[in-house]
């Protein structure tokens, strides 16, 4: 028999470690509640295609491809567009843990903990604020210092498909701008996109990041340059949240650049840093196609907190 | 307070010049100091590694930011930003074989290739769809290929002149490789304050 230890990745939370768990989750919980929002316990495992390619997939006896629960968002989702159908709008919790695997379709499987909230069947600027205060709020109520990070994946999309940049050129861009590599994307503009206004929008997306106070100018420099309808139109949603969200003050910046999300993300995105933390904390974002997959196109957005990350820094 | 992971090494003098250029000098020599981390005034402090450990520290925030070159944040895959082309420490990843020897015709069985890159290796060959035998090394990766242990090599090359001496050429470049500044995600937003004077000073 092999050494019975916990597979990497996985672990077993012991007493005090067990306790300090638990206990941020009801106080997440609470401040959830407090808010309107009410709990869903979707299952732990689904059909394969609520998942992509991340989820641990395997085959049940009927030949049927199966998965761990690798997302908890999709899962809300599926929920929402079918048993919930219709009723907007709809604030909804949850809390466990989710699967997946390192890289897409091969390395080792992990496991993490997560709590969050999405809010379904709202469009406006008010939906996006309520959740970006909600989310600044779960620090707050656990004691932790952080700082929200707020970008938009539309508007990126909308400067690449201007610009005519598809596939390979698209994904290279977008690594350059994730790693804030200004050589990198200024190099690659250079050499394969044409001069003109969604050229220069695309360099401007590696700029630091501006705290919520100074990102008007910011944003209206990207304004001017904005090719497109399209790319207009996410700016002014980056602006309108902004506006709504007016008293998460100096715990809200703005990064142009922030393009890091998960698939289905439409609008604005954000990430969750927290003193302390090395990685990002949670983050969400703005996803109005992903209950159309399941039959009720509804808008909807959310957020999700790295529980493994954040309970041994609450106090 | 940031910390800075300093490599050791050739890229250790060019990266300090920098630092002292932005107003952050070490208050010991860290080439013949045996501290392992160095004072530099009460705003920062460098930590001194080799140059392949550079990318964890920062990635894991034991360091919020660091100097390695190219090649070693590509292998390490760590999730970093990459702010900065220093320009110095300019040298080639490049794919290497004894003279006369047909390497890109061989394609009857996997290529043996010996490297201390496997991941960029794998990467390189899985792309142009050669299945490779790699042999992970520590050192001295040209002496497998000269002592017929594998059929080429993958090593960093910045003269030239190992390689000749060794009858050894260059089949083809993989990676142009120059010393970047990394730096970790998280405090690149925390210590927003201290960070984007010094980066822009760095830059």
């Amino acid at each position: 028999m092999q050494p019975a230890t916990p597979l990497p990745g996985t672990q077993d939370l012991l007493f005090e470690a067990a306790r300090r768990l638990r206990r941020c989750e009801a106080t997440l919980c609470a401040r959830f509640e407090a808010k309107g929002y009410a709990e869903v316990i979707p299952p732990a495992i689904e059909a394969a295609d609520v998942f992509g390619p991340e989820a641990f997939r395997a085959l049940d006896r009927s030949g049927r491809l199966i998965a761990l629960r690798a997302d908890f968002t999709a899962q809300v989702a599926r929920i929402a567009a079918t048993r919930l159908s219709g009723m907007s709008p709809l604030r909804l919790y949850y809390r466990g843990s989710i699967v997946r695997r390192v890289a897409p379709d091969s390395g080792p499987v992990h496991e993490r903990l997560q709590a969050g909230c999405e809010l379904v069947g709202a469009a406006g600027a008010e939906a996006d604020a309520e959740i970006l205060a909600l989310a600044a709020a779960s620090l707050h109520a656990l004691g932790i210092r952080g700082r929200i990070s707020l970008g938009s994946t539309g508007y990126f999309s909308a400067l690449a498909a201007a610009a005519g940049a598809g596939g390979r050129l698209a994904a290279a861009l977008n690594d350059a701008i994730d790693r804030k590599d200004l050589p990198t994307l200024r190099s690659l503009c250079e050499r394969e996109v044409t001069p003109g206004k969604a050229r220069d929008a695309l360099l401007l997306l590696a700029q630091p990041p501006r705290p919520q106070t100074e990102a008007g100018e910011l944003l209206s420099r990207a304004e001017a340059l904005a090719p497109t309808e399209d790319a207009l139109k996410a700016l002014q949603r980056i602006s309108a949240a902004l506006g709504a969200a007016r008293s998460l003050g100096a715990e809200l910046e703005v990064d142009l650049g922030e393009v890091r999300g998960l698939g289905y993300y439409t609008g604005i995105v954000f990430n969750l840093y927290a003193t302390g933390a090395p990685r990002p904390v949670g983050g969400g974002g703005r996803y109005d196609t992903l209950l159309g997959r399941f039959g009720d196109p509804r808008p909807a957005v959310g957020f999700s907190l790295d529980l493994d990350a954040l309970v041994p820094l609450a106090c | 307070m940031l910390t800075i992971a300093l490599p050791k090494g050739r890229l250790q003098r060019p990266a300090l010049e920098r630092f002292a250029h932005a107003g952050v000098v070490p208050e010991d020599e860290p080439g013949t100091s045996r501290k392992l981390i160095i004072a530099a005034g009460s705003s920062a402090r460098f930590v001194v590694l080799k140059d392949g450990d550079v990318p964890l520290y920062v990635e894991r925030g034991a360091a919020d930011l660091g100097v390695c070159g190219l090649d070693q944040v590509l292998e390490s895959a760590a999730d970093l930003l990459t702010p900065i082309d220093f320009g110095f420490g300019r040298c080639r990843l490049c794919l290497a074989a004894p003279r006369g020897s047909s390497v890109t015709a061989e394609l009857g069985r996997s290529l043996r290739v010996a490297t201390k890159y496997p991941r960029l290796t794998l990467q390189w060959f899985g792309r142009r769809g050669v299945p490779v035998d790699l042999v992970h090394l520590a050192g001295s990766v040209e002496l497998a290929a000269v002592s017929g242990l594998t059929d080429a090599i993958v090593d960093l090359v910045e003269t030239g002149r190992t390689l000749e001496e060794n009858g050894l050429v260059v089949v083809d470049e993989i990676l142009q490789v120059t010393a970047r500044l990394v730096v970790n995600r998280a405090a690149y937003r925390l210590k927003v304050e201290e960070m984007l004077p010094l980066l822009e000073k760095l830059g």
